[in-house]
């Protein structure tokens, strides 16, 4: 069936290589400039091989060498294997590798000229005796084949299609696949006819009827590159071929009878055997020719029926296929043929479909601009968004694919439809939606710019604002303070008695607006260092000084009123322990704290403890006070917030201490650390490190 | 009798201040600039000087500098300051003030401090 084939492709390329060689006569001859080509050359005697002179010889080497020397070429031989040498090809190292057998999948990769050098077909050597008689005796064989060739691949799908366990050895070349045959590490070989009858004999091999794959063998060259060599090899060859004294039939003469026409082995000669070889070599002829006439008719009705199904086949393709299908005749635009999708999807019957023409089926604005278009696709596939017209008059978007066909001899034109309304209409949809969303994405992109805008603006004015609370802050500090601190000195200097006696109601009424002046005055400091510790704008000064001494100070300052509650103020712990820290800000943190004890606590005593842990200087205030509830541990620190019940007496306050005592503390990295029980009274410790870190 | 320069931008302070050394029978010249400060501290010799240390213009540092400057060095300088400045005492101390009282004022707290001096 292959061989068929092949004679039937290999007429046609005949065919073409004619029509394009008579013109060819007429064009101006070869350019005169010496033009350098390469050609590579590997082991395939006769057709191409390296002589024991180093030098390429065969019949391609005879036939390229004459077509030089006609185009004035110089060339350059590139020694190698047969599959180094289509891989030079495909790179462009060399320009043409000679005896390259002709297929579609090459033609992709190399570029061929149309006229044949040689016919040849591939053929089965084996040992002789092998008993190999057909293809079916090498069922179980190992066989070997030059790797990267059609004969190869051919081989291997006979193999298959005829279900044999063959061993296929590819070889880098026909020797290398001889000499194994020979030494017995495989049954046969294939190789083509030319190497065959040149070398079989040389191993001890001998044909087998075992016979495929006739193939015309051209000279390939790199794809694109090299179409004016191709041009010339052609041209010459036609020349050569058709004057039976040329060197093409020279050559062919000599490397096929002249040389290898073997003469018998002496001892057969001695043996009287040669009538006795010529009569087997006869009978063996006449079976060999009756079994090939047989298996021909067999592949001609098998061609036939091929043809037939492979018809239906087609048929089957087009009438069932899902998509709508029309067949249109070019020129006259007469509807030809439609399938069932077509009518099922267009509502026309097919009566009426064949009685249209293709305009007929577009709505009016596309008629005169499709008839335009139909008659200029000749010879090329077509796809295109148009619109048909259903038979209930409804319009659709259609995506149309259509090519050249020839239809029951009729110039024509196939054409595929797919009905696109639906994705057109939802494309419209999501069209108008993305747009919708761009306007809006944008809108919002220009309003969020108005925002940032705004936003930058009010963050000038806060910062502003910011500056002015500092300056605020800054001048309230003194302004505040200068009036109170008048107030407080001359109720001071009244009480005292130093501007006259006072009676017993003088001195209560002054010392409540003392007092009151005082808390006043605790407030807005307060109030200071909170906006001072907030903006990150407190200053420390940090000196050595004695804790203990320090303490001991404060508890002496609350000694009057902790007596006046009868409550026992008591220090214990070390008498001296000297930190470096900021001193003033250490006091106010214990004044606070002992001022808390002293304040909340109403009979018992307040403790004051000062010691060490391990790497901090601790000062811990614990008092018999009414304690804290757990869940108001958490309020503790917190600003503004002093924690309130039915059981305890209000306190004046500013609710503001232990919240500016433990920023203080952190400040001065150290804590404060509470524990109470509600009832039962608190501890407050103040820690302090030992050790100040140095600051970078 | 002590004579005792005050250096005071506060009129009521100052008042105040000169109330209660004059009820410990002392002399008062009354400077409502850092520069009068100066002036009257060169020209009357006080046996102390008690420096307000927020001036307008020159401050009581900068006065306490001066006065130094001026040879005067055995007469004691006692700075009087808001409670937010006192932290600064090592800056009172290199400026020449020997001691410092804090705002507000208490007459007990002056008294005791003028005498520790006199």
């Amino acid at each position: 069936m292959l061989t068929m084939r092949d004679s039937i492709r290999c007429l046609h390329v005949l065919l073409a290589a004619m029509a394009l060689f008579f013109p060819l006569l007429f064009s101006p001859p070869a350019r005169a400039e010496a033009q350098t080509v390469t050609v590579g050359v590997y082991e395939n005697a006769p057709k191409v091989f390296t002589a024991e002179s180093g030098k390429p010889a065969g019949i391609f080497i005879d036939i390229i060498e004459h077509i030089a020397k006609t185009e004035g070429w110089e060339l350059h031989y590139v020694h190698g294997t047969w599959g180094e040498g289509l891989s030079r090809l495909e790179k462009g190292e060399i320009d043409l590798m000679p005896d390259v057998a002709y297929t579609a999948e090459r033609e992709k990769v190399y570029s061929f000229h149309r006229i044949p050098v040689l016919n040849g077909w591939s053929q089965v050597y084996a040992r002789k005796g092998s008993g190999i008689q057909s293809f079916l005796d090498l069922n179980g064989k190992r066989v070997v084949a030059l790797e990267q060739t059609i004969q190869l691949e051919t081989f291997r799908r006979l193999a298959s299609n005829f279900a044999l366990k063959i061993t296929l050895i590819p070889v880098p070349d026909y020797k290398t696949g001889f000499q194994m045959i020979a030494d017995g590490r495989a049954d046969a070989g294939v190789t083509n006819r030319f190497y065959g009858l040149m070398n079989g004999r040389k191993y001890g091999l001998e044909d087998t009827p075992v016979m495929f794959d006739p193939a015309p063998f051209f000279f390939a060259a790199h794809k694109g590159l090299n179409q004016p060599l191709l041009d010339a090899i052609d041209r010459d060859l036609a020349a050569l071929k058709k004057d039976p004294k040329s060197a093409y039939y020279a050559s062919m003469g000599r490397w096929t009878t002249e040389e290898v026409q073997f003469k018998l082995p002496v001892w057969l000669d001695v043996l009287g055997l040669v009538l006795g070889v010529a009569l087997i070599t006869s009978l063996a002829g006449a079976v060999l020719l009756k079994s090939q006439v047989k298996a021909r008719t067999r592949q001609l009705e098998k061609i036939n029926n091929d043809l037939t199904e492979s018809e239906q086949r087609y048929r089957h393709l087009f009438e069932h296929n899902p998509a709508p299908m029309l067949i249109y005749q070019r020129g006259t635009l007469e509807m030809l043929a439609v399938n069932d999708a077509f009518v099922n999807h267009y509502g026309y019957s097919r009566e009426a479909a064949l009685s249209f023409l293709l305009t007929d089926l577009y709505p009016d604005e596309e008629k005169e601009k499709i008839a335009t278009m139909a008659a200029g696709l000749k010879g090329l596939a077509y796809v295109g968004e148009w619109h048909h017209r259903k038979a209930d008059g409804s319009i659709m978007t259609i995506m149309v694919r259509s090519h050249d066909i020839e239809y029951w001899g009729y110039d024509a034109r196939i054409a595929v439809i797919s009905d696109v309304t639906e994705m057109k209409q939802m494309e419209d949809q999501l069209r108008n939606v993305n747009e919708t969303l761009d306007n809006k994405v944008r809108e919002r992109t220009a309003q969020l710019e108005q925002k940032n805008l705004e936003l930058e603006g009010v963050n000038e004015k806060l910062k502003e604002l910011d500056q002015l609370k500092s300056m605020f802050i800054a001048s309230m500090s003194h302004e505040l303070r200068t009036p109170l601190n008048s107030i407080i000195g001359f109720t001071g200097i009244l009480l005292q008695g130093l501007a006259g006696t006072l009676n017993d109601e003088q001195r209560k009424q002054l010392s409540m607006v003392k007092g009151s002046s005082q808390h006043l005055l605790e407030l807005i400091t307060d109030i200071i260092d909170l906006s001072k510790i907030e903006a990150g704008k407190i200053t420390l000064t940090i000196e050595p000084f004695d804790l203990a001494a320090l303490t001991r100070d404060i508890v002496e300052s609350f000694r009057v009123t902790a007596d006046r509650k009868s409550l026992k103020l008591i220090v214990e712990g070390s008498e001296r322990l000297r930190i470096e820290s900021d001193m003033r800000r250490i006091r106010q943190v214990l004044v606070n704290l002992v001022g808390n004890a002293v304040k909340f606590t109403d009979e018992g005593e307040v403790r004051i403890a000062i010691g060490t842990d391990a790497d901090s200087a601790v000062v811990a205030v614990r008092d018999s006070g009414p304690g804290i509830k757990a869940e108001d541990m958490s309020k503790l620190f917190q600003y503004f917030s002093q924690i309130t019940s039915a059981d305890l007496p209000k306190h004046e306050g500013t609710g503001l201490g232990l919240y500016i005592s433990r920023k203080l503390m952190i400040l001065l990295g150290g804590g404060i650390q509470v524990e109470s029980e509600f009832g039962r009274g608190s501890t407050f410790a103040v820690s302090v490190p030992l050790q100040r870190e140095e600051r970078a | 009798m002590k004579k005792i320069l005050i250096v005071e931008d506060n009129e009521k302070n100052m008042y105040l201040i000169s109330f209660i050394i004059g009820t410990m029978g002392h002399q008062v010249v009354q400077a409502k600039t850092g520069e009068e400060g100066v002036a009257l501290a060169v020209a009357e010799r006080p046996d102390l000087i008690l420096m307000d240390i927020q001036l307008p213009g020159i401050d009581g540092l900068e006065t306490t500098k001066r006065i130094r400057e001026e040879g005067i060095t055995a007469v004691p300088i006692i700075a009087v300051t808001s409670f937010a400045m006192s932290g600064d005492r090592e800056r009172l101390l290199a400026a020449g003030c020997n001691g410092y009282i804090e705002k507000p004022i208490d007459p007990g707290t002056i008294k005791d401090e003028i005498g520790a001096f006199l």
